[in-house]
């Protein structure tokens, strides 16, 4: 009798993982410092999937470890990836705000056997640094060269573009840039600013000495987007006819309730509004507005950590639990599904998520809000800034 | 602060010399204790206990211009994102992956950093110091950003890949080569720290922390005495530098920021400055508070290590070593 | 030539916008001999409680911005009385730590109260939208933080230079042992003195909220402009800061429109080369 307890127990303590245990999964993202608000997204989005698909896959449970790299810091991103590895025993690990500490993690992933999704890291390049690598945000190429598009079609000629001097700012440059061009259009010039300008004046004076015909705009979400705006319509740009184009990422939903009037009408293209009208997304919303506390504070990153889990959640299934990062990840190339943000699926080749592009305009709503207003859609869009780095 | 270095410097070089030898001797295996100490009851957190070698490098380093020299400076990293991309870049673009050259790299470029920001920071004095330090590293962060062929920019320099050191032991993901890497360094760096500033050079420094005017009329060169200390001071901070790329295999924009800058002076008034030692002890007590109280909630712990930095201020205004040690001498003067 | 106005238009009400909130730290730092790296913690306290009189209480903005200073000094006077009053005299490194910590403790509470969005100031109607200038159009609120800083730097100047008052503060500053025991009450003197620098910061902070919005991240964003501005100026200098602040929002703002890639470069540069030349600031104070 004795003996065959201690053979369960021998044979249980072998088997590990597949009986019921708990599963960690390790969310490094900023949740403290200047980039809070995208954090406290990731975490309501990740609140979110559980609270509406349970906290057990099979009869493992699964558990949320979270990390804080308040900005872009590779080399702590790496320690706590690390540790999280190493101390936490994360069999995924999730999140990333910041696309150089996600790329400073890749080279760890084959050798700790664990999968890289990431929530919100926008370059494209992350993806091709590590086979265990899924992304289920965006790229900053897929949000920005749609907007070309749009200003063809509205008899845009000449466009000037202003961004942010930094690697998604300059992505989102190159991304318009070889769009229009082959569209047949112009850009005029295009400036770069440092991320710490605040007053942006001087740059509207240079869009209208410019003669362009719109102005295409790349700015980290946050503050600065505040005074840019502004400085738009304050320096009688919006009175001349100018039309402003941008990613969405200038009219995130925390930041419509600062901009208020001054970014009525402006015309942006994104992967996801909060607004998005779909059985999925009004369930994700309501799930979400509880997980986060101030529904104004729901915005964009929170729908990549939502499908970020649902891959997740997926993997652990495929995977019965087993600690088999390659397994985990050949298990969600190609899966399909229905996001709050439409249809997605992830692509087996590049393991990025392929997924509808709306075109969307500032608009007041009945209680005096603004919204992301959805006007057009470009479907099944995958990540341009791939092939355009080939 | 003021009192302890009166302590060491007012007793009489020649009675002192066996007992400095004998207390650098119990500070070495203090250190060596602590970190063989570290490796055993933190197994699993190597690459935090590594992360904190490489910036107690750096604080070292700006204990040795402002400790020693009384120069203020908020743009210390320059020195130390120097060294970084040194390495890092080194190893990326030009095939130098060794290790112990990369190092020596990193030391190069570091000291080439304190040479140039020296020349500039030394000019002021007071408040107009601490604008030019922070002039200085912002225009070191711009130039990164700008030359993004060679540093990726605000991407960050990706794929470095430091060979086995001796081609055994390889830089991994349990980080125990880096751990026992890091600790050689900083022990080396500390014993040949101590020795400099036991030096005349090193008194010299101190003299001019005391009294600029005086050292000059005794016809010292003040600024040739304190740009040397810059460029020694960058040797320390590009060898932390250097560390940190080699052992995570990245160097980000903000290795050269003005957050680094300030956080890292705020480790070095905390632990106490003028002391190496105090150095030490700020550097790991607040990385790893700031380590703890992140990991325990990562949200709001930004709250607690401002009240512990006020605490500090409130109850211990010397930095921990320092007020640690006036207390000793307390506790010594009353046996008495 | 239209240009060069519209540039200069730019510059002046920059400028005037970095006056007006950098100005109560060249008093804590000149007069009061304090690094006080948290003046824009309380910058940001004034934005918080202004954007909370107006938008939740329906303040009107005239009442919102007076109830936003005399809030952020009320906040400031325990803050004074137990923190700020051990680190007088303290050596520039320990006044470092202690405001450091106070702003982190600061942005932590922020962020715990008010959440990490944004937050605006609802600005009157005539404050709003663009005001025609006939060559070019500019912000109604930019005109007002031009006259904002007028106001503020000509009252400031007679407090300091003019009024009894004044002539303490610079006698506590000079000398406090001998001011003491001329009769002078240095403590009430700094409690006052600190009181003001805190009101100036709310007042900077509002009025500047259109240009750098209010946020948890505040307090540490713009630190390194203010304290830049204000030692370029001198500190303690009224004149020196606005010169400065007239000279860097020019440099600055060519800098954006001639050649933005690198404005950060002729931003600090600049600094570097005014602060060698004029080691003191523009107009600062000989010890």
């Amino acid at each position: 009798m004795r003996k065959s307890i201690l053979t369960a127990l021998a044979v249980l303590a072998l088997s590990g993982t597949a009986f019921a245990d708990v599963i960690k999964v390790g969310v490094v993202g900023p949740f403290s410092g200047p980039f809070a608000i995208q954090g406290k997204n990731f975490k309501a989005g990740i609140d979110a999937w559980m609270a509406l698909n349970g906290n057990k896959v099979g009869d493992d449970e699964i558990e949320i470890v979270y990390r804080d790299v308040p900005q872009a810091d590779p080399a702590q991103a790496k320690a706590l990836a690390q540790e999280l590895v190493v101390k936490e025993g994360v069999q995924y690990l999730a999140g990333f705000y910041f696309t150089p500490d996600a790329m400073a993690v890749t080279p760890l992933l084959e050798q700790a056997n664990v999968p890289l999704v990431v929530m919100n890291a926008a370059t494209s390049a992350i993806v091709t640094k590590s086979p265990l690598v899924v992304r289920t945000s965006f790229t900053t190429w897929q949000t920005s060269a749609p907007m070309a598009k749009v200003a063809k079609e509205r008899g845009v000629k000449k466009v000037i573009t202003v961004v942010s001097d930094y690697g998604p700012g300059v992505d989102s440059e190159n991304a318009f840039k070889t769009t229009f061009t082959a569209e047949g259009g112009e850009v005029v010039d295009s400036i770069r600013m440092p991320l710490s300008t605040n007053d942006f004046s001087p740059i509207m004076q240079r869009v209208k000495d410019s003669g362009a015909d719109a102005v295409f705009a790349f700015l980290p979400s946050g503050p600065t987007t505040l005074g840019f705006v502004k400085a738009y319509n304050d320096n009688g740009l919006a009175q001349a006819g100018i039309k402003f184009l941008a990613p969405g990422d200038l009219t995130q939903e925390a930041d419509l309730p600062a901009l208020g009037q001054a970014a009525e009408g402006l015309l942006t293209t994104f992967h996801y509004a909060v607004s998005h009208d779909s059985a999925e997304n009004k369930k994700f919303v309501e799930a979400a507005h509880k997980a986060i506390g101030n529904p104004a504070e729901l915005s964009f990153p929170a729908v990549g950590a939502y499908d970020g889990m649902h891959v997740i959640y997926k993997m652990i299934e495929a995977t019965g639990g087993e600690q088999d990062a390659q397994k985990a990840v050949d298990a969600v190339k190609g899966m399909a599904w229905e996001s709050p943000r439409g249809p997605v699926s992830i692509d087996p080749e590049s393991r990025h998520i392929t997924q509808n592009i709306y075109l969307r305009e500032v608009a007041k709503a009945e209680d005096g809000t603004y919204y992301n207003k959805e006007i057009a859609t470009f479907e099944k869009q995958g990540d341009p800034g791939l092939a355009a780095a080939k | 602060m003021a009192a302890v270095e009166h302590t060491s410097i007012a007793k009489p070089v020649q009675s002192a010399r066996p007992n400095w030898l004998a207390r650098d001797l119990i500070g070495v295996a203090v250190i060596l204790a602590v970190a063989v100490l570290g490796y055993f009851l933190f197994p699993n957190n190597l690459a935090l206990l590594t992360r904190i070698l490489a910036i107690a490098l750096l604080v070292l380093s700006i204990d040795l211009v402002t400790g020693f020299c009384g120069v203020a400076t908020l743009g210390h990293a320059a020195l130390f994102g120097a060294g970084a991309y040194a390495a890092g870049i080194a190893a990326v673009h030009w095939g130098i992956t060794d290790p112990f050259l990369m190092i020596v790299i990193g030391a190069v470029g570091g000291a080439v950093a304190g040479l140039v920001s020296g020349a500039v920071i030394l000019r002021g004095h007071g408040l107009a110091q601490l604008v030019l330090s922070i002039a200085v590293v912002h225009l070191f962060h711009e130039a990164a950003n700008k030359a993004s062929t060679y540093t990726g920019g605000s991407d960050g320099l990706a794929g470095i890949s430091p060979d086995p050191i001796f081609g055994m032991f390889g830089f991994d993901l349990w980080g125990r080569t880096a751990y026992g890497f890091a600790v050689a360094l900083l022990v080396i760096v500390f014993v040949l720290l101590r020795l400099l500033t036991r030096s005349p050079f090193g008194m010299l420094c101190r003299g001019i922390k005391e009294d600029p005017i005086r050292v000059r009329a005794m016809g010292a060169s003040v600024h040739g005495t304190l740009l040397k200390m810059y460029v020694i001071s960058g040797v320390v901070a590009g060898i932390g530098g250097a560390l940190n790329a080699i052992s995570t295999q990245v160097v980000g924009l903000d290795s050269l920021s003005f957050t680094l800058s300030a956080e890292s002076l705020v480790m070095l008034v905390l632990g106490g400055t003028g002391s190496l030692y105090g150095a030490l002890i700020g550097t790991v007590s607040f990385m790893w508070f700031e380590d703890f109280v992140s990991a325990a909630n990562p949200f709001h712990w930004l709250t607690i290590v401002g009240a512990l930095l006020i605490a500090v201020v409130l109850f211990a205004p010397r930095g921990l070593y320092g007020s640690a040690q006036l207390l000793l001498e307390r506790f010594r003067g009353a046996g008495k | 030539m239209q240009t060069v106005f519209s540039v200069g238009i730019d510059a002046l009400a920059y400028g005037m916008v970095l006056f007006v909130i950098s100005i109560g730290l060249s008093v804590t730092m000149g007069l009061m001999r304090v690094v006080n790296l948290a003046h824009g913690a309380f910058a940001m306290i004034g934005g918080y409680i202004a954007s909370y009189a107006a938008q939740t209480l329906g303040f009107g903005y005239a009442l919102a911005v007076l109830v936003a200073v005399v809030g952020t000094i009320l906040i400031a006077i325990p803050v004074e009385r137990f923190l700020y009053r051990r680190i007088y005299g303290a050596p520039e490194l320990t006044q470092v730590l202690m405001t450091i910590g106070i702003t982190f403790c600061v942005i932590g509470i922020a962020n715990y109260v008010f959440g990490p969005t944004l937050k605006t100031i609802p600005l009157p109607e005539t404050l709003r939208g663009p005001v025609d200038l006939g060559f070019r159009t500019i912000a109604a609120h930019k005109l007002f933080a031009i006259a904002c800083g007028v106001v503020v730097a000509a009252a400031l100047w007679y407090l300091i230079e003019k009024t009894s008052f004044g002539v303490k503060l610079r006698a506590s500053v000079d000398n406090a042992a001998m001011a003491a025991s001329l009769g002078v009450r240095t403590k009430i003197v700094y409690a006052v003195s600190f009181a003001v620098a805190v009101g100036l910061a709310a007042f900077g902070g509002i009025v500047g909220a259109e240009l750098l919005p209010i946020e948890p991240y505040y307090a540490l964003r713009y630190m390194v402009t203010f304290l830049v501005v204000v030692s370029v100026g001198g500190a303690g200098s009224i004149p020196g800061a606005l010169l400065a602040c007239l000279l860097l929002g020019a440099i600055d703002t060519t800098g954006r429109y001639l050649l933005p890639e690198y404005g950060e470069f002729f931003f600090y540069l600049a600094v570097i080369a005014i602060v060698c030349v004029f080691p003191r600031g523009l107009l600062g104070r000989s010890k």
